[in-house]
């Protein structure tokens, strides 16, 4: 089930909320234990059984690390626990992966798996990764309630798309939390942002793209229009996501952790990853780069560090060549910016630098959102006039002129230039009596023109699902 | 003050959720979309098997879509805002003019043209040789020939389609009729020309085939806005047309037969005038063979169009021609059924399609 659907926001949010705030305290965490197994069931009926037996492993891994705690046998645990959790990844997302390139170097020809990818597998994978490895360095408690480590890791505003919760982030909460009407009303305005962002405006461009794809005119300004979409549908589509998740999360009672902070507004790719999918940015750092040293050791090391962490982060969005190809890229931009880019950066006008991510990010995006890396190279290749097409056709213009103020709008929306001057404007006295009739007419009118955007339409599919 | 504004806020995001939430579960289901011209989806089979498969939860879902409360309100609500906020140029391709409503048709499909053209051979090489059949061939342009690059629209190559329907149809004599029609031939919501509009089309095309049809027409416009196919789609307001239908004591005294459900039925269906599709009224609609006898026909000549819908309304004003029409649509009738119906001897045999069924990938598959 999509946030984005109708049947979640008319049928099943609203028979959870009503189950939820009417359960008592202590069964709170049941309700939303039930409510997120049948959100998982209903795009999953058989993977339920996978990702139940995945949270019944990480909860005995993480009551016998504890128990075993400070002996050899709670490293062994743990190992094994980890091993389990990316066994159960390994093969359900990267099998026919392996297989496909194994054939491909050997000629030989083993049969693929064809096996289907449950939906949300890296994330709650992760998750469970994360919190055995915490329990192991004690940094949290052991959880000794299964009901209550099994309400972490399937919650569904975060189940199948992030962002990344760990568990000492909503640990306290998931015994005593408390529901407020500054939260809930806090929950509505975030997951309301939220679904417009995902249908008003990552679903056209998701549009865009695909009548881009589809085209037999592509022109060198059609691959440029497709590149800027791509780059503002991906980051719409999962900021969208994200802030759904933040909000229905708020309205429950949980703080998650914020997961985009406007990254088209970096000068830097440095600074672009660090207000880019967040959460999973600092798993990365926290589980994989500073265990193996971070940048306290050599020169090569460190470089060695990098590439381990930045092509462990492109195959985690995809069983793919294109997102190795994706993740190493920025290993590169990254190793580069720290060697000497970094330092040039910051001597030079921000529009340049500005322009630099941004050309960089675009690109990148490309590489993501391509079916293979040949594609993704005649792209950008013809993005740069290197290819046969010419350089603006009538189609093009027709799109460019029927998509202009919904990118205008985008290109607005991923910067804080509107949330700072509604800010600036509600701290004065005329403007705080304005937002404070305007505010909810807006979120109300977002919420409507949404639902009427679902009810017109089938195209809704949420990007990130698939990783 | 903070804390009451949060409850008032609350208070009317819950009003209005929880309010339209009942109304979805609570609202009977309807069976019919009038503006779109299709059943709705019902409420889905659930069992342990359509639950497992997963089939449940998606046919819920267009359940859930088809049945929403206000849907044609809010499909409109939509349209509005892409037209008008989001400055979307078209709306799920659907586009308007002034009052002129249209869908866009873009771009050329080479192979699918090809691929009508083939049929017409396959036809042509399976009945017609060793006859004394004529064959004539034309296309009728779609309304976006006179609407949509005028009007910064995309729209297909017309006159390369025309090119290749002349090539690749070069067994047969083309009828050229785009320089009688004009955008006032079509209706404002429709994809149909107007009856009253191409009676120099059916002169034209006639004279191309050696029969005359001069005759003189009486004009009956109904009453009952006609709101065309492309009213439900766009999903504003727009001004509904109005039918007109053309008689005179010839096409009174014509015997109409649908062969596809063996009963007689009139020139003119007023009933179908008011129904789902009022472009319907004309032979029936969407039928796969019809014939028209003329018992008042001066000559012996015969015509067989193998046509789309566009046939059904120039059709009889072909009448006073010929002594008895065959329409025949080939993309719903099986190509070795059509013996069944039509004896080829010497007929005049004439391929009438849209441009728009002709670009169409699976028109003629």
């Amino acid at each position: 089930m999509v946030f984005s659907s109708i049947p979640f926001l008319y049928y099943f949010l609203p028979i959870v909320l009503i189950l939820y705030y009417m359960a008592p305290g202590k069964m709170k965490n049941g309700v939303l234990l039930l409510a997120s197994f049948i959100f998982y069931a209903w795009g999953e009926p058989r993977y339920i059984v996978l990702m139940i037996t995945s949270i019944l492993l990480g909860y005995i891994a993480g009551i016998y690390i504890d128990r075993y705690r400070g002996t050899k046998y709670a490293k062994y645990i743990l190992f094994l626990s980890v091993a389990i959790s990316v066994g159960f990844l390994g093969y359900f997302k990267y099998a026919d992966f392996f297989i496909s390139n194994f054939n491909a170097a050997t000629g030989l020809s083993v049969p693929l798996l064809k096996v289907a990818l449950p939906i949300g597998i890296s994330f709650y994978t992760f998750q469970l990764i994360s919190y055995t490895i915490d329990v192991y360095r004690g940094s949290v408690k052991v959880q000794r309630s299964c009901l209550n480590l099994a309400t972490y890791i399937a919650m569904f505003p975060q189940l199948i798309a992030g962002p990344i919760v760990r568990y000492a982030d909503i640990e306290a909460s998931l015994t005593n939390r408390k529901h407020t009407f500054g939260d809930i009303s806090y929950g509505i305005r975030r997951f309301t942002m939220g679904l417009s962002k995902k249908v008003l405006i990552a679903n056209p461009l998701g549009e865009l793209c695909d009548v881009f794809a589809a085209s037999g005119e592509q022109s060198v300004l059609f691959f440029w229009m497709y590149a800027i979409a791509v780059s503002l549908q991906i980051y719409f589509d999962f900021s969208g996501y994200s802030d759904m998740a933040i909000g229905l999360g708020r309205m429950l009672g949980f703080k998650f952790m914020e997961n985009f902070n406007y990254p088209y507004i970096s000068k830097s790719v440095t600074e672009f990853w660090r207000r880019w999918h967040i959460s999973l940015g600092s798993w990365f750092r926290d589980y994989i780069y500073i265990p193996l040293g971070g940048n306290r050791v050599s020169k090569v090391r460190h470089i060695f560090n990098i590439f381990v962490v930045w092509f462990l982060t492109g195959f985690w969005h995809g069983a793919a060549w294109n997102f190795i190809i994706w993740g190493l890229y920025f290993a590169v931009l990254l190793m580069l910016e720290k060697m000497f880019l970094l330092k040039y950066l910051a001597k030079i006008p921000q529009v340049i630098t500005h322009a630099y991510v941004l050309l960089i990010a675009g690109i990148s995006f490309v590489i993501f959102d391509a079916a293979n890396m040949a594609s993704a190279g005649a792209c950008i290749m013809a993005m740069f006039g290197l290819g046969d097409a010419p350089l603006v056709t009538a189609e093009t213009l027709y799109y460019l002129r029927s998509y202009a103020s919904i990118l205008i709008l985008a290109i607005i929306g991923a910067t804080p230039i509107v949330k700072q001057t509604a800010e600036k404007f509600s701290q004065t006295a005329l403007g705080s009596k304005i937002v404070l009739v305007a505010e909810p007419l807006v979120v109300v009118g977002l919420f409507l023109v949404s639902t009427a955007f679902l009810v017109d339409g089938s195209f809704n599919p949420f990007l990130y699902f698939r990783f | 003050m903070k804390e009451k504004k949060h409850i008032v806020y609350t208070a009317i995001m819950a009003l209005l959720f929880f309010g339209m939430s009942f109304f979805c579960w609570f609202k009977p289901a309807d069976d019919f979309s009038w503006t779109e011209r299709r059943p709705l989806d019902q409420f889905p089979k659930l069992n342990m098997q359509t639950l497992l498969n997963g089939s449940f939860m998606s046919k819920f879902e267009e359940y859930t879509l088809d049945q929403f409360p206000m849907r044609d309100q809010f499909r409109s609500m939509k349209a509005a805002v892409a037209f008008y906020i989001l400055g979307q140029k078209d709306n799920n391709d659907i586009y308007m003019v002034g009052d002129y409503v249209s869908e866009m048709e873009y771009p050329l499909h080479k192979e699918a043209v090809s691929q009508s053209m083939h049929k017409f051979a396959s036809i042509a090489e399976q009945y017609f040789q060793g006859t004394g059949v004529k064959l004539y061939h034309a296309v009728i342009p779609d309304k976006n020939y006179f609407l949509a690059a005028d009007n910064g629209y995309l729209s297909i190559d017309y006159e390369a389609l025309f090119q290749q329907v002349k090539e690749e149809g070069s067994f047969m004599e083309y009828i050229d009729i785009v320089d009688l029609l004009q955008l006032e031939d079509y209706y404002y919501t429709d994809t149909h020309w107007q009856q009253q509009s191409i009676i120099a089309v059916a002169e034209a095309l006639a004279d191309a085939m050696g029969a005359e049809v001069k005759t003189s027409y009486e004009e009956h416009t109904l009453d009952t806005p006609f709101y065309g196919v492309y009213y439900g789609q766009l999903g504003l307001p727009v001004n509904p047309d109005h039918i007109t239908y053309l008689t005179n004591p010839v096409l009174d005294s014509c015997l109409v037969y649908d062969h596809q459900n063996n009963k007689e039925m009139p020139m003119y269906d007023l009933d179908k005038a008011v129904g789902r599709d009022p472009y319907e009224m004309y032979l029936g609609g969407s039928l796969s063979v019809v014939t028209i006898e003329n018992p008042a026909a001066a000559t012996d000549k015969e015509l067989v169009i193998f046509r789309d819908s566009f046939g059904s309304s120039i059709a009889p004003l072909l009448v006073d021609g010929y002594k008895k029409i065959t329409l025949l649509d080939a993309r719903y009738l099986h190509q070795n059924m059509i013996g069944n119906y039509v004896e080829f001897t010497n007929q005049d045999v004439l391929f009438l399609h849209s441009a728009s069924v002709l670009n169409n990938p699976s028109a003629f598959k």
